[in-house]
This record gives structure tokens, C-alpha cells and sequence, in this order.
């Protein structure tokens, strides 16, 4: 098993998970209603939980302890893709992020229910309910808001403008991605891509708002080798902020 | 205390669900104003297989479809739960109440056949004050009022019923069977229940350090 490849693949998703999760959880008390609050801090704590299987997987593979990974790493060490650590903006922003970013994540998990290392399969398996649902309530949302008023469908306009070349950068390809795929651990992120191009022109096809065309399209690349923007690393100060206080406390 | 009621008459509400007398002796003439808040939806929540249904509660929602995501999150986030649904709150027919000891179901008006076509209603009781409308079946009528009657004779017998609820099934918005792996992992999300972080026995813990520590 080639196990550098594995843990390049491990790392990149599980670190997405867990910067998208904090970052929707810092809508929590201050969602567009209350049962929207509630329903966002929900899927930000899944994405979480998530994140945490799969950091006690590297730590199965000789990486350190979960809490150690996610809490004392310097931004340049972390592999997820620069959308996720955006700050939130407003919610047409976080809720195109989210719709954007979680096509991609239920498509990628469908990849790895087939994954040739069956820790990762029987995760992908186990948590396919939860994307199910974080899909349904993206999806819903956006063909709401994106059918409804001139303000609602100009603000999520401009906001899918704003992500769109940040989530192409959901499919940079790892520095192992032959190997990735050779030893049968995922599909690779181009097979990816174009599963996801195709789910995001059919919902938007649904809507008022218009896609650019794909070519026209500069992805941001960079966070799978470490290089984010400035508003990461202040992301990981604030959310290891507790935890650096006492490593060892027991919570 | 009357200076109090005034102001609060004055106070622009921070949540815009909830709306406040207008002031007294000012104002102009002008067409009502129109709501400006979401409709209502009634949730109802089946914990297990084989449990039946009960009412949760109420989410806030455009349409019925939100409605549905929103109720998920709101009303099953934590222990357990295999299905849920919910229908608006005007679709939920609602007979008498009583209080004491006759059933709701002696109280209802006279049965009144209606015109249209004969449909399945859902039917839930009260049966506990305080608690949840449960579910205890399905009646064919075709009216809410008749579909009360059906239930009378089909579930009313022998039993003090506080209140009962009718609602066509064609109104609801179900749980399909495909999508009941929308529960899957939440037996295992024990961080959602304060319980469970055992935060008394920590403390103690933590004091009895402290003492022996000193």
C-alpha cells in the first residue's frame, strides 16, 4: 500500500471538512432564522465529526493524536483547498460556498464507498445520509433564493461569481494524485470535476442565475501545498485557541 | 407599569416574527400592511420503528419543502429518530377541545358528508395533557369533518380523548423510503447531549484534586 498517497488524500479531505466546518459554525446565533441557525450549526458540527474520523484514521497510520493534527498545525501545513477558509461574507455567499462545496464533497464520497482502503469506504458508506441531507438543504436553498426576488437572486449572482474560481480549486491535484489513483484510494479529482460540472449546471439550470462559461474561469489553486490566503491562519489562532491553553486537558 | 405598556407599544420588535400593537392616536390612513413573516408547519417525528408518529413541534418556512429541511435539524438533531414529515399549520383540522371527563370525540358537530372525493386522513389523539398529539391511524373521508366521525368509530371507542387532529395525507410532506439513511449516524452523535459530557462528575473530580491538592 502506498501510504505517503493515502495520507495526501486523507489530509486534504479531512482538513476541507474540518475549516468549512468551523467556518459555518461561526454562523451559529447569528443564522437568517432560527431554524436556519440551527440547521447550519448541525451540518458545521457533522463536517467536524467527519473530519475527526478521518484524522483518527491517519493516526492509525502513525500520524499524530486527532486534537494534536487539528489544533497545532500552522496554516502551511494544512492541505485543504482556499474556498473552504474564506471568511463568510454574507449568507448568500456562505450559502453558495456551501451548495458549490457540497456537490463536490457527496460526489467525492461516492467515489471513495468504492476506495481500495476499506476504513475510508466504510466511512463514506456510513456518513452517506449526512451528505444526503447537507445536499438537500443546499440545493433547496439555491433554487429558492435563486428563483425568488432581484435582490435574492443578484446577491447569490454575485456571490457564485466570487466562489466560482475558488471551488475549481476543490480539484487540485494532490502531489501524488497518479499514485492516489493507481492504488485504487480515489478516482482522481478529474473525474471528479466533471461529475460536479455537470451537477452544478443542472441545479443552476433550475434557477435564475447564469453559470460563465467554465473556460472563462481562473481556478485558485495553491491550498493543496500549503499556500492559503491571509484569513486561515487568524481561523486556526481562534479555533485552537482553547485547546493550546492546556493540551492535555480532557474535555 | 402603564408607562411600561407604552413603550413596549413604541419598540420595533428585534425579532420580525413578532408583532407588537400598533401605537394609539397617531398614524395615518393606510391599507394593512402585509405579513411579513414566514407561515407555519407542523412537525411530526417517528423516534423508532414501530413507535408511532407524534407532533414536535412547529418550524417557520416559505413552502413545504423548507419546511421539511428545516424541521430535521430543529426537531431530530439529537437521540433518535427513522421518519419524519410535516404539513402546514392550516392543513392540520383540529376538533373541540374538553377538559374534563367526555372525550373531544362526543363534542364534535354533526357529521356534514363533503363533495369531493374520498381520501386518506392521518389521525392523532391527545390522550396525555402536556404531551404530544401521537399518532393512532388512518381513516378514508371525504371531508376533515367526516374523517373526525370515521376516527370516532374506528378509534373514539372506550377512551377519554382530549383532542383530536385530522389531516389529508395529500397534504403531507413524507419521509420516503430512500431516504431514511438521513438518520443513520445520530444514535452515535452523543456530543449533542449535554449528558454526556458528564460535566458534574468532572467537577467533582476536579474539586476533589483541588482539595487534596492544597
Amino acid at each position: 500500500m502506498n501510504e505517503l498517497a493515502l495520507k495526501e488524500l486523507l489530509y486534504k479531505i479531512a482538513d476541507d471538512q474540518l475549516i468549512l466546518g468551523h467556518r459555518n459554525s461561526e454562523w451559529t446565533g447569528f443564522g437568517p432564522l432560527l431554524e436556519e441557525d440551527i440547521a447550519f450549526s448541525s451540518m458545521a458540527q457533522d463536517k467536524v465529526g467527519q473530519s475527526y474520523a478521518i484524522y483518527q484514521m491517519l493516526n492509525q497510520l502513525g500520524e499524530q493524536e486527532p486534537d494534536t493534527v487539528a489544533f497545532m498545525r500552522n496554516a502551511n501545513q494544512f492541505h485543504n483547498c482556499q474556498l473552504v477558509e474564506l471568511p463568510n461574507g454574507e449568507y448568500d455567499f456562505s450559502l453558495i460556498r456551501h451548495f458549490l462545496y457540497d456537490t463536490a464533497e457527496i460526489t467525492r464520497f461516492d467515489f471513495l464507498a468504492n476506495s481500495s482502503y476499506e476504513p475510508l469506504a466504510q466511512l463514506a458508506r456510513k456518513i452517506k445520509g449526512e451528505l444526503k441531507y447537507h445536499t438537500l438543504h443546499a440545493n433547496t436553498w439555491i433554487k429558492k433564493l435563486g428563483n425568488a426576488t432581484e435582490e435574492s437572486i443578484g446577491r447569490l449572482q454575485g456571490s457564485l461569481n466570487k466562489a466560482l474560481p475558488y471551488a475549481l480549486g476543490i480539484f487540485e491535484p494532490s502531489p501524488l494524485e497518479q499514485e492516489i489513483i493507481a492504488s485504487g484510494f480515489f478516482a482522481g479529482e478529474e473525474v471528479l470535476k466533471k461529475q460536479w460540472m455537470e451537477k452544478v449546471e443542472l441545479l443552476l439550470s433550475q434557477t435564475q442565475l447564469n453559470l460563465p462559461d467554465w473556460k472563462t474561469i481562473q481556478p485558485v489553486l495553491g491550498g493543496r501545498v500549503g499556500q492559503h490566503t491571509e484569513h486561515l491562519q487568524p481561523l486556526l489562532d481562534e479555533m485552537s485557541e482553547v485547546f493550546r491553553i492546556d493540551p492535555s486537558a480532557e474535555w | 407599569m402603564l408607562l411600561n405598556r407604552s413603550i413596549a407599544f413604541m419598540m420595533k420588535p428585534i425579532d420580525p416574527r413578532v408583532n407588537r400593537l400598533p401605537g394609539f392616536g397617531q398614524g395615518s390612513i393606510q391599507p394593512k400592511a402585509p405579513l411579513d413573516q414566514l407561515g407555519t408547519y407542523e412537525v411530526f417525528v417517528q423516534a423508532k420503528e414501530g413507535k408511532p408518529f407524534q407532533h414536535e413541534g412547529i418550524v417557520h418556512a416559505s413552502d413545504i419543502e423548507l419546511a421539511y429541511i428545516l424541521a430535521k435539524e430543529t426537531f431530530t438533531r439529537r437521540f433518535t429518530c427513522v421518519s419524519l414529515y410535516v404539513t402546514e399549520t392550516r392543513d392540520v383540522y383540529v376538533s373541540p377541545l374538553t377538559d374534563g371527563q367526555t372525550s373531544s370525540y362526543e363534542l364534535l358537530p354533526p357529521a356534514t358528508a363533503g363533495n369531493g372525493p374520498t381520501e386518506a386522513y392521518e389521525v392523532y389523539h391527545l390522550v396525555k395533557r402536556g404531551k404530544q398529539h401521537v399518532h393512532v391511524g388512518e381513516v378514508m373521508a371525504s371531508s376533515p369533518q367526516e374523517a373526525m366521525h370515521s376516527a370516532k368509530e374506528k378509534f373514539g371507542a372506550g377512551k377519554v380523548v382530549y383532542n383530536v387532529w385530522v389531516i389529508r395525507k395529500s397534504n403531507i410532506r413524507y419521509t420516503n423510503e430512500a431516504d431514511k439513511d438521513l438518520w443513520l449516524t445520530l444514535p452515535e452523535k452523543k456530543y449533542r447531549d449535554a449528558a454526556d459530557y458528564k460535566a458534574g462528575d468532572k467537577l467533582t473530580a476536579f474539586l476533589e484534586r483541588v482539595k487534596h491538592s492544597v
